[in-house]
C-alpha cells in the first residue's frame, strides 16, 4: 500500500448513517481481500471496520454481494481471501500462463509436499524414511520460499533436527480450509493409493 | 513441623473419595444424570479448597490429558508423549503443528485466570466478543450453559471442537465460580456426542461432568502426594533457588532443564538445572518423563 496513514483511519465512521456505514466496512474489507495476496486474518480485517462491528456478518454480505461474480470470498484456516471460482479454472489456464507465476514445482517437489501435509511434523530424516532416499535442503527450501511449509519443534534426537509443518499459504494453494480436508489415509490406502501409513512414532 | 511428610500424608488420607451413588449405575433420565453431576461437581469443590492440592499443576495435567481428547477429535493420533515434546521442543515464532497447537490452545487456556483477553490470547483466531458472549451463556445449570456453549459453536464452525470445548469448560468454570478453567467436560466427550444438538448434547455433557470429575478427582489424589514428596524434598537440596524450583514443578505439568533455568537466570545455570532435576529423580521427588537419554522432561 502506497500510503499510509498514521491512525488516521476513521475506522467508526460517526457521521455516516448506518447503512452507508455497513457499506463503507464492506468495501474496505473487498479492497483489504483483493489487496493480499494471502488470507487476511480477522484481526487485520477488524482493524479496519468500527469497534462493535462483527468481521463475521460483514464477510457473510460480501460474500452475498460476490454472488454472479467469478471470484468469492474463501476462509482459509483462520483468514480469508478472494478467489476465483474454480467454473473459471479453463479460461483462466486458456489466457495466462498462470503454471508459470503459481507453484511451479515438480511432481516429486509436490510428492514431498504432501508427505509433509500428512506426516507433520516430520524432519528430512523422517522423509528419508518414507522416501528412500534423502530428500535435498534445496526441495525443502523451494517449498519454504513459495511459504508453503515452515519450521515445526525439533526432533528429540542427536543434533535436535528440525521439523516442517504446512502453513495457511499451503491450504490457500491447494483450496483447503483446514488440514481435515486431506483426503482420509485409511481412504487413501482402502483405494490402493498409499502403502499402510503409520504415524512416526515419536 | 518435625516430621512434615508422616503428617502431611496423615492428611492426604483423608481426601474424601466421590461417595459411591454419585458414580454408581448409569443415570438414565436427564434429571437424575444432572443431579449427579451436580453433586459431584460439588464435591470436586471441596477437594479443590484441600491446601495440598497443586491446583496450577493439576489444571496443566488436566490440560494435557484434554488436549489428547481434542487432538483425537480431529483425528490425529499423537498421545500424551508427542504432544509434550510438540510443546516444549518448539522454539518462540515456530509451529508447534496440527496436534502441538491444540495443546499449546489448553495449556494456554489453563494458565492464567480466566478473562476473555487471556481466553483470546489462547484461541488465536477467535475474536473476543465471541468469547464473550460464550462466557455469558444462559441456562438453568452451570453443565447446561456449557452444552449450549457447544452447540452454539459447533452449529456454527462443525470443525472447531477445541474450541468450543475450551470455551465450554471456562463458561462450566465460570458459573461454578471458578477463576481459572478446569478441563472437565472435554475429557471424555466423543466425536459422536458432540453431533447431539438440544436435549441429547445436555444429557452427553452431564454424563461427561461425571466420567471428567472421576479421571480429575484421583489425579488430584495422586498430584498432592506427589507434591507432599516434592516439598519434603526441599531440605536436602543445596541448590539456589531450589525452592522457586520447587514451586515451578508443582505448576507445570513438565519443565525441561534449559526451560527450568530460564525461568530463574540469576540463581540458576542449565547445568544446574540439570543438576538439580537428576537429584530429584534421585531423591524419588520428581520424574523424567520421556524415557530419553537427551532431551529429557521432567514433572512430578
Amino acid at each position: 500500500m502506497a500510503r499510509r496513514e498514521e491512525g488516521g483511519l476513521d475506522r467508526d465512521l460517526a457521521d455516516l448513517p448506518p447503512d452507508l456505514r455497513w457499506r463503507e466496512w464492506l468495501r474496505r474489507i473487498e479492497a483489504v481481500l483483493f489487496a493480499s495476496a494471502s488470507p487476511v486474518a480477522r484481526a487485520d480485517l477488524s482493524r479496519v471496520v468500527g469497534q462493535g462491528a462483527s468481521v463475521d456478518l460483514l464477510i457473510e454480505d460480501l460474500a452475498v454481494d460476490l454472488e454472479g461474480r467469478p471470484y468469492e470470498v474463501a476462509q482459509v484456516g483462520t483468514g480469508w481471501m478472494l478467489r476465483t471460482r474454480a467454473a473459471y479454472a479453463p479460461a483462466i489456464r486458456a489466457a495466462a500462463d498462470v503454471g508459470a507465476q503459481a507453484l511451479s514445482l515438480s511432481e516429486f517437489d509436490l510428492a514431498v509436499l504432501a508427505t509433509i501435509a500428512f506426516h507433520q511434523p516430520i524432519s528430512r530424516d523422517g522423509l528419508k524414511d518414507i522416501f528412500g532416499k534423502e530428500i535435498s535442503r534445496d526441495l525443502i527450501g523451494r517449498l519454504a520460499e513459495r511459504g508453503l511449509i515452515g519450521t515445526g519443534p525439533r526432533e528429540p534426537r542427536r543434533g535436535a533436527p528440525y521439523t516442517f509443518v504446512t502453513t495457511e499459504a499451503f491450504l490457500a494453494a491447494f483450496g483447503m480450509e483446514s488440514l481435515r480436508d486431506l483426503p482420509d489415509p485409511e481412504q487413501l490406502a482402502d483405494a490402493g493409493l498409499a502403502g499402510s501409513s503409520e504415524a512416526p512414532d515419536v | 513441623m518435625r516430621n512434615p511428610r508422616a503428617r502431611t500424608t496423615e492428611l492426604l488420607s483423608m481426601l474424601p473419595p466421590l461417595p459411591g451413588w454419585i458414580s454408581a449405575g448409569h443415570a438414565e433420565t436427564i434429571e437424575s444424570a444432572a443431579f449427579r453431576a451436580g453433586a459431584a461437581l460439588a464435591h470436586l469443590t471441596l477437594i479443590s479448597r484441600e491446601e495440598t492440592l497443586p491446583l496450577a499443576l493439576w489444571r496443566d495435567r488436566l490440560a494435557l490429558v484434554a488436549a489428547e481428547a481434542c487432538v483425537e477429535l480431529a483425528g490425529r493420533r499423537e498421545g500424551a508423549g508427542a504432544l509434550r515434546d510438540a510443546l516444549h521442543l518448539t522454539k518462540a515464532g515456530d509451529d508447534p503443528g496440527p496436534a502441538g497447537r491444540i495443546y499449546r490452545q489448553w495449556s494456554r487456556a489453563v494458565a492464567r485466570p480466566m478473562s476473555v483477553s487471556n481466553l483470546g490470547r489462547a484461541l488465536e483466531g477467535v475474536v473476543p466478543e465471541r468469547i464473550a458472549l460464550c462466557l455469558d451463556a444462559t441456562g438453568p445449570t452451570p453443565v447446561d450453559r456449557a452444552a449450549q456453549v457447544i452447540e452454539t459453536v459447533l452449529t456454527d464452525s462443525p470443525r472447531d471442537e477445541t474450541v468450543a470445548l475450551i470455551l465450554a469448560d471456562a463458561v462450566l468454570a465460570r458459573s461454578l465460580g471458578w477463576t481459572d478453567v478446569l478441563p472437565l467436560l472435554s475429557l471424555t466427550l466423543k466425536a459422536r456426542d458432540l453431533r447431539l444438538r438440544g436435549h441429547g448434547l445436555r444429557m452427553a455433557c452431564h454424563r461427561a461432568v461425571l466420567a471428567g470429575v472421576g479421571q480429575a478427582l484421583p489425579m488430584a489424589g495422586d498430584l498432592a502426594r506427589a507434591a507432599a514428596r516434592l516439598r519434603a524434598a526441599a531440605p536436602q537440596l543445596r541448590a539456589k533457588g531450589a525452592v522457586r524450583a520447587l514451586d515451578l514443578f508443582l505448576s507445570r505439568d513438565a519443565l525441561a532443564p534449559v526451560a527450568l533455568a530460564r525461568e530463574m537466570p540469576d540463581s540458576l545455570s542449565d547445568r544446574a538445572a540439570r543438576r538439580l532435576c537428576d537429584r530429584l529423580v534421585e531423591l524419588g521427588a520428581l520424574r523424567e518423563l520421556t524415557g530419553r537419554d537427551t532431551f529429557r522432561l521432567y514433572g512430578v
